[in-house]
């Protein structure tokens, strides 16, 4: 009985420090935005390299790009280290003037040759977004003649065909195409790598926030760059990783964070009744759909693919299980590319479906499995689809797998039906039509192995319409091009497209101008404040 | 008054039980199984443990008149999706709405389905691993006994993954997988068992009499080893149940949607939060069942094991 008066002394201090800390870990300082965030997919800084979602937006917010669009209308087009460009009469090549009196973070001028630098590098170092550039002939060997540095704020850039000018100008916003302080990466050279080892964890840019500091699973911090023109409102950018949602919801209620970004429907549902919290979201540029193997006989007949698309039933699902992560969308251009189809004409009709399998010989319906990755949305997903398709008796096995064996199976087309999501890779509708809808060669060992590949479909002529689509300059005609091509996967193609991915973000009510972009890097932080 | 006289004097089959002459060997099996009986039901934490895996064998048997709903058959997914605990729905709905009180009820099917198959294989396995090398002794012991260790350095969770992996995902897999890991342990109980009897004099005269080593091994050695290893198997029961919970949690054991308990946990760890009851009910029924067949095990532990009793 003696310890206990000791005991509660203590016991006292433990609470009282334990309340003043909260005190003070209660809200984050003023200027600094604090955002709760799945980091675990970085792998590197490299503009050249980046090709993961949280690493592109912090690109987008670090590094400027020779051009870009406005968010919140992609057709509007414009420079952005550039100042003006021409395309030459044969529509071969670019030339670009660049604006003058910019700086990088480092204090270094902003010149042609590191834009050439930037766009030559990111060929010649050949990472997984080097396709971006690399589509127009561009190859190491051709590179430097092919992007040429014609003056100091000058340079022209050569390309194999005459594309669609819209075409090439959207591949060069793509983060590839950021511009880097090449004599500040140049000083950090290693044995000729170009600085891809030294940039892989540093910065070297120009954009409204700088990179600086990189811990792998626990946080990125970005400070503002003094140099940027329109000096960013906030002084620090800090992405912490925080990988349980729950955890997440709990940061954001009790202001530990001010922007949670991975909460799944039913948290958005329970915050979004605090008064401090607010929800924003918008579309991105990703879908969910099903891959049809058109290997498996039964999946191959027109009638049955077509049924399966009338057994989804797509708005129960965007209005519960996908509910503010996915709203209906079913071609394959998302919603805000160009040409993009937006009506949607498939819901969940049992009596269409069973008619439409009467016809394929198939009256009693038959057995197929679906490679589910185990992730909630996914399997959640898979259920109802589960559900309804029992509905016209069609029997859907679910084959659970984590994310590399569904995948590494659906790349090896051995699957029956993959269920999935499609990121766009750049703003030009070519990027899903060239996977969706054409495929040069369908045998077993072909060299381009888009999703039409993955699904052994051969779309027919589809592949020369889309070929034809990328070098159409006018914008009316190509639009027009891209909804034939659209309402002819929509009819026959052995995708069922269910959702376009919507991005949400929960965030304290004093978070003022944080811009959710139409693609994964737009996400914008550069004029957020708190009030 | 009335209970004095029946006590000094048994009457009727309860004499006939604890007969001190039995008259035959039926009459004397019975009689051991009474005396058993009667110190197991000393212990009330073991009948209750006994009830619990009673309870669970009864429903899995009449899953299909308790459950009032289809257990993989959905509502409407805009109004019956995650509702809380209710007369309709006395477990609630999942995120599917499912009602969960069915899946439990029909979940426990696939859980006893998974012990039964498990100790058919593994016990087997482990016994005669165990007693041959236990009898035999020499280099079969040696080998025996270190392909037994191979499979006891792996962690068993792993080792189970490990399989379901290369096996593919599935209950039945997840069956194997957990057999193949699990036999270890018996096989060292019984050798340890053997190595007790085989010197033993009965051993010997049955030997004398010309009995082959399969026969002794089968006929006589095995039937001694039997009752420490019923004891370790209930006990390991819960852990089997806790090892194909975690295989389905992990998304390797059953395929949705079939309703497997730690599969259910997995789903409704997404809304731990709000609707705690998606994770807490299936959480709750391996609970129970796993701590029915620990407190079963303890209490046939104190009967079967002559050693531990007194």
């Amino acid at each position: 009985m003696k310890q206990l008066p000791k005991f509660l002394l203590s016991a006292a201090m433990v609470a009282t420090m334990a309340t003043s800390f909260s005190a003070v870990e209660a809200a984050t300082p003023p200027d600094t935005l604090v955002q709760a965030w799945q980091i675990d997919d970085i792998i590197s800084l490299d503009p050249a390299e980046i090709f993961e979602f949280t690493t592109s937006e912090i690109a987008g917010n670090t590094y400027e790009r020779l051009i870009n669009y406005d968010y919140k209308d992609v057709s509007k087009i414009y420079g952005e280290v550039a100042e003006s460009w021409s395309v030459s009469p044969d529509g071969k090549t670019f030339t670009f003037k660049i604006r003058q009196g910019k700086k990088f973070a480092s204090g270094n001028p902003i010149t042609a040759e590191d834009v050439a630098f930037s766009l030559q590098r990111a060929v010649l170092l050949d990472k997984s977004p080097a396709f971006i550039i690399g589509q127009f002939g561009l190859t190491k060997d051709n590179v430097k003649d092919k992007i040429k540095q014609t003056g100091p704020f000058e340079l022209t850039m050569e390309l194999d065909k005459a594309y669609a000018p819209t075409f090439v100008l959207y591949c060069l916003t793509s983060t590839v195409a950021s511009v880097v302080d090449k004599k500040l990466v140049l000083q950090n050279e290693k044995e000729g790598d170009l600085g891809y080892a030294w940039l892989k964890t540093k910065y070297a840019g120009s954009g409204p926030f700088s990179i600086r500091d990189w811990k792998a699973n626990e946080v990125v911090v970005l400070e503002r760059n003094p140099n940027y023109d329109k000096k960013a409102p906030l002084a620090r950018v800090i992405y912490r990783h925080i990988k349980e949602t729950a955890t997440q919801r709990l940061l954001l209620e009790k202001g530990d964070v001010d922007i949670a970004r991975n909460l799944n429907p039913e948290e958005l549902a329970a915050v979004s009744k605090s008064a401090d919290i607010k929800i924003d979201s918008g579309p991105k540029g990703g879908v969910w759909y099903l891959g049809l193997n058109q290997k498996n006989p039964t999946l191959a007949k027109p009638e049955v693919r077509k049924a399966l698309k009338y057994l989804v039933d797509y708005s129960a699902i965007a209005d519960t299980i996908m509910k503010s992560k996915g709203e209906v969308h079913q071609a394959f251009l998302p919603k805000g590319f160009l040409g993009a189809v937006n009506d949607n004409p498939y819901k969940l009709d049992v009596a269409k479906a069973k008619e439409l399998l009467e016809k394929a010989g198939l009256k009693d319906g038959f057995t197929v499995t679906m490679d589910t990755r185990s992730t909630a949305d996914t399997t959640g997903m898979a259920q109802a689809i589960q559900q309804t398709f029992a509905q016209a008796g069609v029997k859907l096995e679910i084959i659970p797998g984590d994310g590399k064996q569904t995948l590494t199976k659906y790349r090896e087309r051995r699957h029956d039906i993959y269920i999935g999501r499609w990121g766009a890779d750049y703003q030009d509708p070519n990027t899903n039509a060239d996977t969706f809808a054409a495929n040069d060669d369908n045998s077993d060992n072909a060299k381009a192995k888009p999703l039409s590949w993955r699904n052994a479909w051969d779309p027919g002529p589809l592949t020369a319409k889309t070929r034809a689509a990328v070098l159409e300059k006018d914008a009316e005609k190509r639009a027009e091009m891209y909804k034939e091509l659209q309402q002819a996967v929509l009819d026959d193609g052995p995708y069922v497209i269910m959702l376009q991915e919507i991005e949400v973000m929960a965030s304290r009510k004093n978070v003022e101008g944080v811009v959710i972009g139409p693609s994964f890097d737009t996400n914008s932080v550069a004029q957020a404040k708190k009030n | 008054m009335a209970g004095a006289p029946s006590l000094s004097q048994p009457s009727g089959w309860r004499a006939w039980l604890l007969s001190p002459e039995p008259g035959s060997r039926w009459q004397a099996r019975l009689g051991r199984f009474y005396l058993g009986w009667r110190s197991f039901t000393r212990n009330p934490l073991a009948v209750m443990g006994l009830g619990v895996v009673v309870l669970l064998i009864l429903v899995a048997i009449f899953a299909d008149f308790i459950a009032p709903y289809s257990p993989v058959i959905g509502g409407d997914l805009r109004t019956q999706r995650l509702l809380p605990p209710s007369e309709t729905y006395w477990f609630g709905t999942d995120d599917q709405a499912r009602d969960i009180f069915s899946r439990v009820i029909y979940g426990s099917r696939i859980t006893l389905w998974v012990i039964v198959l498990v100790a058919l294989i593994a016990t087997p396995i482990g016994l005669l691993v165990g007693t041959v090398a236990g009898y035999l002794g020499g280099w079969v012991d040696t080998v025996l006994m270190r392909i037994t260790d191979i499979f006891l350095a792996f962690p068993r969770l792993i080792l189970a993954l490990a399989f379901v992996a290369a096996l593919g995902p599935g209950i039945e897999n997840a069956v194997i997988a957990i057999a193949i890991t699990s036999w270890p342990p018996y096989a060292r109980i019984a050798r340890a068992e053997t190595l007790t009897i085989r010197n033993s004099d009965f051993i010997a005269a049955v030997k004398l009499q010309g009995a082959s080593t399969p026969r002794i091994i089968l006929g006589h050695v095995v039937p001694l080893c039997l009752s420490s290893l019923i004891v370790r198997v209930t006990l390991d029961m819960a852990g089997i149940i806790l090892t194909a919970a975690g295989l389905g949690f992990l998304g390797l054991g059953a395929q949705p949607p079939m309703p497997e308990w730690g599969a259910m946990v997995a789903t409704g760890r997404n809304y731990l939060i709000d609707q705690w009851w998606v994770a807490a009910m299936p959480g709750l029924a391996i609970f129970v069942v796993s701590l029915g067949f620990n407190l079963l095990g303890d209490g046939l532990r104190d009967v079967l094991d002559p050693k531990a009793a007194k």
